[in-house]
């Protein structure tokens, strides 16, 4: 009788480091993956389904839901879709505010993933120190929109709400606190030759990969291809903003980690340029009684830079009250499926958790 | 941007027969109407012959009055800095698309969803059955007319005690003895 060379196992659904559930079936012989299989079906809670039943702002509330760590590129996606769809011009000031909290969210989710990638490796003093740095984010955001993490702030018509007293010196406080945090964690992780050793060469994206799986954000720029939708398909007031958009050659983990490395700083320099330069002004534009609110037929696409790369939201109306279509694209939803049963074949069963992270694996953004 | 977006609409309509088409200004997008047997080499042109290299997004609408499904692949030419939403229609009753994974390979995680929940058959799609659903033996639940509330209700039981509407406080105060507090009897049903 012939043995199979080939073992079946089964990492997931529970991971380190990834936020959601999410099995990943791996044939691997020896040490080595030879096949790899995403599966999901663990948290799937049917939000596309439920915005059919909902008007327009009902709906609103649940877009956060949709990415748990970075849940504000959604609500953004979102309002601006609508805004296109009701042809709604909202405040500068509003504009400029959704910048704030886009960047604040990015760089809460990027402390996250360097609580992550350092987890998947072993590295667990990362996760202690960017975790709590981490809450002097979400301390921002609890005194700006109620909420630490589901802010439900970005909303069709502008924001929620203006600054409260005193929350420009604050944010300008925590991004100086962070800024000198981010030299520990140089040390810390970057500087770290076990953290080198074992990114180094590994998760290798090839540039025709990129095409073919649609990839976008930090892994396409870790694979030396300036692109930003920032910087390309400018959107609320980033055109005028002064940031760098980093690329690494590698594509492997390292230059991942290093585009984002830099990320994290430009959003601290965008963050000081919002508070620096917002303008005064009306921060929402009255929107119908959403009980009433009908949004004329057609359909409408906004897409946003997060930091796992391009989410966007596809929202398609009939005419009615409620949206015929409300149709989420996460980076994950093409990351984590094909192309990371690609990547891993060849590699090591001890680097699987390393390379999910590192191509910006988020569960709930493959099953909404 | 006008003029872009009117240049590369003629250039797609000499090559393939275009049925209708919609030009975004503000947006930078030009939609574009095909029959469904075009597809699949109107998206090959665009991608191999002018640019549009990055899949955005695939999406489906239901629009259960009129019968039919849409099909929408939303492209971005990441020179010209352009969109292009290439869009179909087709029949409810029975749909079928051709698959074209061979085209971008994320396709094929969006076909084996809509497959999944609307329906709707890509031939030649190489995946395992399941996606999301897990034993599923319903109807396509994406489709807007699948009855989510007497599906639940012929497939799954409610907890005994735990009906639908019925009062949490009038049952939490029954199951403890206790009466409800007078404050909170305005909330009472």
């Amino acid at each position: 009788m012939e043995r199979e060379k080939a073992t079946t196992l089964y990492i997931g659904p529970q991971h380190p480091g990834i936020t959601g559930n999410m099995m990943v079936r791996l044939k691997v012989e020896g040490d080595t993956i030879v096949g790899a299989r995403t599966e999901v079906g663990y948290l799937h809670r049917a939000f596309e389904k439920l915005v059919e039943r909902r008007n327009w702002v009902q709906s609103f509330t649940m877009m956060c839901r949709f990415c748990v760590p970075e849940p504000d590129p959604v609500e953004e996606s979102y309002a601006r879709a609508v805004e296109m769809l009701d042809k709604i011009e909202i405040p500068e000031r509003a504009k400029w505010i959704r910048v704030l909290v886009l960047e604040l969210a990015r760089m809460s989710s990027l402390l996250l993933w360097h609580a992550g990638q350092g987890h998947s490796l072993g590295l667990y003093t990362m996760g202690q120190w960017s975790v709590g740095d981490r809450n002097y984010i979400l301390d921002l955001f609890e005194e700006l929109t109620g909420a630490r993490i589901y802010h439900m702030f970005i909303w069709p018509g502008g924001v929620r709400r203006d600054f409260p007293e005193g929350f420009e010196d604050k944010v300008l406080r925590t991004m100086d606190y962070l800024e000198k945090r981010l030299e520990d964690y140089d040390n810390l992780l970057f500087e770290n030759s076990i953290f080198q050793k074992r990114t180094q060469g590994v998760g290798y994206v090839s540039p025709e990969k990129i095409i073919e799986h649609g990839v976008v954000g930090p892994v396409l720029r870790g694979s030396g291809i300036k692109s930003d939708i920032r910087i390309d398909d400018p959107y609320e007031v980033y055109d005028k903003l002064d940031f760098v958009v980093p690329t690494q050659p590698g594509g492997d983990i390292w230059a991942r980690a290093l585009v984002r490395r830099v990320e994290i700083r430009q959003s601290i320099s965008i963050i000081r340029q919002v508070i620096e330069n917002i303008p005064k002004g009306e921060v929402y534009t009255k929107v119908p009684n959403p009980q009433k609110w009908k949004i004329p037929r057609g359909d409408a696409y906004a897409r946003t830079e997060s930091v796992r790369g391009e989410v966007g939201m596809f929202v398609a109306s009939d005419g009615g009250r409620k949206p015929r279509r409300v149709h989420f694209r996460g980076a994950a939803y093409v990351h984590a499926v094909t192309l990371l049963e690609d990547v891993l074949i060849g590699q090591n069963i001890a680097d699987v958790s390393a390379i999910m992270n590192s191509l910006g694996t988020c569960p709930p953004e493959i099953e909404r | 941007m006008e003029t872009l977006l009117e240049k590369i609409k003629d250039r797609v309509s000499v090559n393939f027969d275009l049925k209708d088409h919609k030009i975004y200004a503000d947006q930078k997008r030009v939609d574009l109407f095909f029959k469904k047997e075009h597809i699949p080499s109107v998206l090959l042109y665009l991608k191999e012959q002018m640019d549009f290299r990055h899949l955005m997004h695939m999406s489906v609408i239901d629009w259960l009055e009129e019968g039919e499904f849409e099909v929408i692949f939303l492209l971005w030419a990441p020179k010209e800095k352009i969109k292009v939403f290439v869009k179909t229609r087709i029949d409810r009753e029975n749909p079928v698309m051709e698959n074209m994974d061979n085209i971008w390979p994320q396709l094929n995680t969006y076909e084996r969803e809509f497959k999944e929940m609307y329906g709707i058959e890509f031939p030649g799609l190489v995946a395992p059955e399941e996606f999301i659903l897990e034993a599923w033996t319903g109807p396509p639940p994406m489709r807007r007319d699948f009855e989510t509330d007497k599906f639940a209700k012929d497939n799954f039981a409610t907890r005994p005690g735990r009906e639908d509407a019925q009062d949490v406080r009038e049952t939490i105060a029954k199951r403890s003895g206790e009466d409800i507090p007078d404050f909170a009897k305005k909330y009472s049903r």
